[in-house]
């Protein structure tokens, strides 16, 4: 456990001195104050736009804002916010391969299932803070501007959404444990997520894509329920585990 | 007692077979040099020791334990310093040693005293920035700090001096050197000239497998006399030799160079008697490393 801590002390020590963590913080607070501002700025924006678009046969009436559309943006920007965590970070167990820094800690008696786990809690843990900080930022001005009350099921959408960070975060530790290039990982997670996205067109596989997760903006206009996301929730929480799981037999055959 | 023992160790790498049956033992408390040229299969063969490469087959014990692909055990005997050592170069190097320290398991107290002494004796003691500027040489000397944090009982430097300048060269040696007296250090390098400083036994590596292991000494009676240089103290009585025996052969000035028996040689010196010729120096050629490097490799 010492060995572990201390294999994690030094993760936490590295997004810090390399700029990473800043960086996170930076983007997701960012992003935090962008969705209630957009929503905050849409009818200025359209009265803007409202000539052009008249020249058009649109015709711009009175825009009305409200708690909705400053969450309908949080969830049209976290798949962004996510998508930059992925590329900062993906090269966490590669460049370790490469430049050898993990070949002298593995060479000191530190067992390799114990990188696996210090690498995923330090990713989980840094999805979680950067998350909490964009969810937290929003939250306090859509409640300083509209009422946060009108939304239904806000935390539990914002913890579906949460979770299906967790699960790319998941595939990362499995890809980056297989490929020796973080271009591999971040195509390969890619490539999964597009795949779990393609299932929801299958009317029976629907059901149990983790891409479901996603599906936040329906659940929070009250048009889907939500025990429809348990089957997928149950899925995700299974493959995160496997994922992990499966890493560890991976790492300790690879070659180094 | 051998603190290594390789038997039968045999490793391909996409159908090419760099090591065919290899047979190493390390015997404690010596200078092991692990000689071979470029690509002979010393690294190879010092990952498999450590680990970190799965042999096709044979058996390696470090201290009588046996040594298992993927496992780290044996490792808590052993220290490493790869040939270019990469660190986390956001770190100091005092940092680097706590974090060493740590993650092998060393006690606080004892972490915090020994990284301080290691500092000093690779001269890194006064260096408070961090790894990132560090030139080779200093990293080199960093990666013999790690490498003997946690007192192993085996030291294994892969060209730890192929890389550096004469002056950086001098340095890791001496520190080696010094290292000595706490554990048992093998020594991969193609420079002869360092395996002759400091090994107190060699192994020449070739083709996948040891083609010669001893002392120094050893090694060099195992070849006969390379022959005998005669130096005359006038140039003029060159020519005489050279017209009465058809096999010497003139160096340099006042040199001649003699391959052959040891009754062809008497010969040589009865004429020199009989003609009183003066001699300056008679010396009896040694086989050098680095000619039964060549002659072992070719």
């Amino acid at each position: 456990m010492k060995t572990l801590f201390a294999f994690m002390k030094k993760e936490y020590l590295e997004t810090a001195r390399t700029g990473k963590l800043i960086i996170l913080v930076l983007l997701f607070a960012l992003f935090g104050v962008m969705n209630p501002a957009i929503a905050k700025l849409t009818p200025w924006m359209m009265e803007m736009f409202s000539d052009s678009l008249a020249e058009s046969g649109l015709s711009v009436t009175n825009v009305q804002v409200d708690a909705f559309a400053s969450w309908t943006q949080f969830f049209k920007n976290i798949p962004i916010a996510l998508i930059a965590f992925v590329l900062i970070f993906s090269d966490s167990f590669t460049k370790e391969y490469k430049s050898g820094t993990l070949l002298l800690a593995l060479t000191k008696g530190l067992s390799r299932y114990k990188v696996v786990l210090a690498k995923s809690a330090l990713l989980l843990s840094l999805w979680t803070l950067g998350y909490d900080l964009c969810f937290s930022v929003t939250y306090g001005y859509t409640a300083y501007f509209w009422d946060n009350r009108i939304v239904n099921h806000l935390f539990f959408a914002a913890a579906m959404w949460w979770l299906f960070g967790v699960w790319v975060i998941c595939l990362m530790v499995l890809f980056s444990s297989l490929l020796q290039n973080n271009t591999g990982v971040t195509l390969c997670v890619g490539g999964t997520v597009l795949l779990a996205y393609l299932l929801r067109i299958v009317p029976l596989a629907k059901a149990f894509s983790p891409a479901v997760l996603m599906n936040a903006n329906s659940i929070l206009m009250g048009v889907e329920k939500t025990d429809i996301s348990i089957k997928a929730i149950l899925i995700t929480v299974s493959m995160c585990i496997i994922c992990v799981s499966a890493s560890i037999p991976i790492i300790n055959k690879r070659q180094l | 007692m051998d603190i290594l023992a390789i038997q039968d160790l045999k490793k391909s790498f996409g159908g090419k077979e760099v090591l065919c049956g290899l047979d190493l033992s390390v015997p404690e408390h010596s200078i092991f040099g692990f000689i071979g040229r470029n690509g002979a299969g010393k690294t190879t063969t010092m990952k498999a020791i450590l680990g970190l490469l799965k042999p096709d087959s044979g058996r390696i014990c470090v201290m009588g334990e046996k040594v298992y692909f993927g496992q780290t055990r044996t490792n808590r005997h052993i220290g490493y310093l790869p040939d270019v050592p990469e660190f986390y170069s956001y770190m100091t190097p005092l940092e680097y040693l706590h974090f060493c320290g740590e993650i092998s398991g060393m006690d606080k107290a004892d972490l915090v005293t020994r990284s301080n002494e290691l500092l000093e004796l690779v001269g890194l003691g006064q260096e408070r920035c961090r790894i990132k500027g560090f030139s080779r040489g200093m990293k080199q000397r960093l990666g013999i700090a790690q490498a003997l944090l946690n007192r192993p009982k085996l030291l294994i430097c892969d060209e730890p001096t192929s890389a550096l300048d004469p002056v950086g060269r001098k340095e890791i040696l001496d520190i080696l050197l010094a290292a000595k007296e706490q554990t048992t250090i093998l020594f991969s390098t193609h420079i002869l000239s360092d395996v002759e400083r400091i090994c107190t036994e060699v192994a020449f590596l070739d083709n996948g497998r040891i083609a010669m292991q001893g002392t120094i000494a050893e090694l060099r009676s195992m070849r006969p006399s390379d022959g005998f240089m005669i130096e005359t103290e006038q140039r003029e009585t060159i020519g005489t030799l050279i017209k009465a025996f058809d096999d010497l052969k003139a160096t340099e000035r006042n040199s001649l160079i003699f391959h052959g028996n040891k009754e062809r040689f008497f010969d040589i010196m009865r004429y020199v008697a009989e003609n009183r010729i003066p001699i300056q120096k008679i010396e009896r050629i040694e086989p050098t490393l680095e000619s039964l490097f060549l002659e072992v490799t070719k």
